[in-house]
């Protein structure tokens, strides 16, 4: 292979998408020849250079502005609101798992209750009959453990990611003079985390940078999104510490809407009068 | 976005906060100037929730966001008169700085100004698809739908952009005077032979 043909296949060999084991020809010329070598180190530091430069972070305002055309198009009467298919879309495997246990118990005991009755009886329970009721106390107790098993490994797994992310929270959250790239990565953790535990520990690291327009933003934007209840008033209170007066409009909204819980309204009234 | 093209429209929001960061950067580099990057920004998500119902499950969402991108940023320079000329890099830098163009500033001696600046004077279409072929969550299949080329043309522009950037780039330190102690020619490619 000449070296023009590896020139041409220099920037695949940059990629980061090709595979190892790709132009296996153009790759063993290019250990031998410092000519094509050059060529490839110094595409490849203009690469890794382009890489390198930061990644701007746009003003608060896109967001502000992307959430009020959000909200225009949605008072449009254009579509339902996400949280009934949100709820309908989450799935508990200990949901689905309890029930199926269930009836499968019932139809267990049914079948042996079957077989242990006697074609007649005069009251007394046999023999036969009290060992089977014990067999079935003991499949209840078994189906029981199963079902909390199944749920606590769930809940593990659920925890495992969610504990990291929480460290890289609180990594974000020690920097005194934290970049706006940081505080938009908490803005997002707030925003998207599954995880409440770690979207309560987000609004904890932002606290201290409320008076940055940037969080300020994020925050509000957060909080007609919010479901759980205990993070809602986390950012209730937030907004109101932070004596944001755009967030009365949002805050006059929650509390009048008699969808959401009574103890978030009851905050949002008590940061309205505060603001 | 099928969420959101069957009438969730929240899902929009969730869309926005995964991906307004990168699309942000992407403008910004490809046009020089934070402003505009956030109002064509602004418009791709306009323009994302107005033609929700045309959106189909046949791609990667974020193959159709770049591609919604490169259409407003094109109506956007229709709209400007003035070609996107180089820019000042401290546009590119997260406070945002509205001093004149960076031909003016090619003698900085930050390599990461240098390197704006030979961004900005790279042929727009040069500077988009190697902006987007950096994207690592964009396949060149993806990237050639975006451009509207095959794969193969989509591959060798992207190459050829990154060759002339590294040629601009070259010639810029080799311009830089004198007196302020010039780098050499190499001293950003002075770390020796790489072998993939």
């Amino acid at each position: 292979m000449n070296c023009q043909s590896v020139r041409d296949l220099l920037p695949d060999l940059l990629d980061n998408r090709t595979a190892a084991t790709t132009h296996l020809e153009a790759r063993a010329h290019l250990a031998r020849c410092p000519d094509c070598q050059r060529e490839f180190a110094e595409l490849s530091q203009a690469a890794q250079a382009l890489d390198a430069i930061p990644t701007p972070v746009p003003s608060p305002q896109l967001r502000t502005n992307f959430y009020t055309m959000l909200e225009a198009e949605k008072q449009a009467g254009v579509a339902p609101s996400r949280r009934e298919p949100r709820a309908r879309r989450r799935l508990h495997w200990g949901w689905i798992l309890s029930p199926l246990a269930a009836c499968a118990l019932v139809a267990l005991g049914f079948a042996l209750g079957h077989r242990a009755t006697p074609a007649v009886s005069r009251g007394e329970p046999s023999a036969e009959s009290i060992a089977m009721q014990a067999e079935l106390k003991k499949l209840r107790a078994d189906v029981n453990k199963m079902t909390t098993a199944v749920a606590y490994t769930l809940f593990q797994q659920q925890q495992g990611p969610a504990n990291e992310r929480l460290r890289e929270i609180l990594v974000a959250a020690k920097a005194e003079n934290p970049s706006d790239k940081i505080l938009d990565d908490l803005v997002l953790a707030l925003t998207l985390d599954p995880s409440a535990n770690v979207r309560l520990r987000a609004i904890e690291a932002l606290y201290p940078h409320a008076e940055r327009e940037l969080v300020r933003a994020g925050v509000l934007a957060a909080l007609p999104r919010e479901q759980n209840p205990l993070v809602q008033i986390e950012l209730i209170d937030f907004v109101a510490a932070a004596q944001d007066p755009n967030a009365a409009p949002v805050l006059a909204k929650m509390a009048d809407d008699e969808a959401i819980n009574t103890s978030v309204r009851d905050a949002a009234k008590m940061a309205l009068a505060q603001l | 976005m099928l969420a959101v093209r069957d009438g969730e429209l929240d899902a929009l929001g969730e869309l926005f906060e995964r991906h307004h960061g990168p699309l942000f950067g992407f403008l910004v580099k490809l046009t020089g100037n934070r402003s505009a990057a956030e109002d064509i920004a602004q418009t791709v998500f306009q323009r994302m929730l107005k033609y929700r119902h045309t959106y189909r499950d046949d791609g990667s969402f974020t193959a159709w966001m770049y591609h919604l991108a490169r259409r407003c940023a094109a109506d956007h320079f229709r709209k400007s008169s003035a070609a996107p000329h180089a820019t000042d890099p401290a546009d590119l830098s997260d406070h945002a700085d509205e001093t004149p163009h960076a031909a003016h500033h090619a003698t900085t001696r930050d390599d990461h100004a240098l390197l704006h600046t030979a961004l900005a004077q790279l042929d727009r279409d040069a500077r988009e698809v190697l902006l987007l072929s950096r994207f690592q969550e964009l396949s060149f299949a993806e990237i050639s739908g975006i451009l509207e080329c095959s794969v193969g043309a989509a591959k060798v522009r992207a190459h050829r952009a990154l060759r002339e950037l590294r040629d601009i780039y070259l010639r810029l330190l080799a311009q830089g005077p004198k007196d302020q102690g010039t780098k050499g020619p190499n001293d950003l490619f002075s770390r020796g032979p790489v072998v993939p």
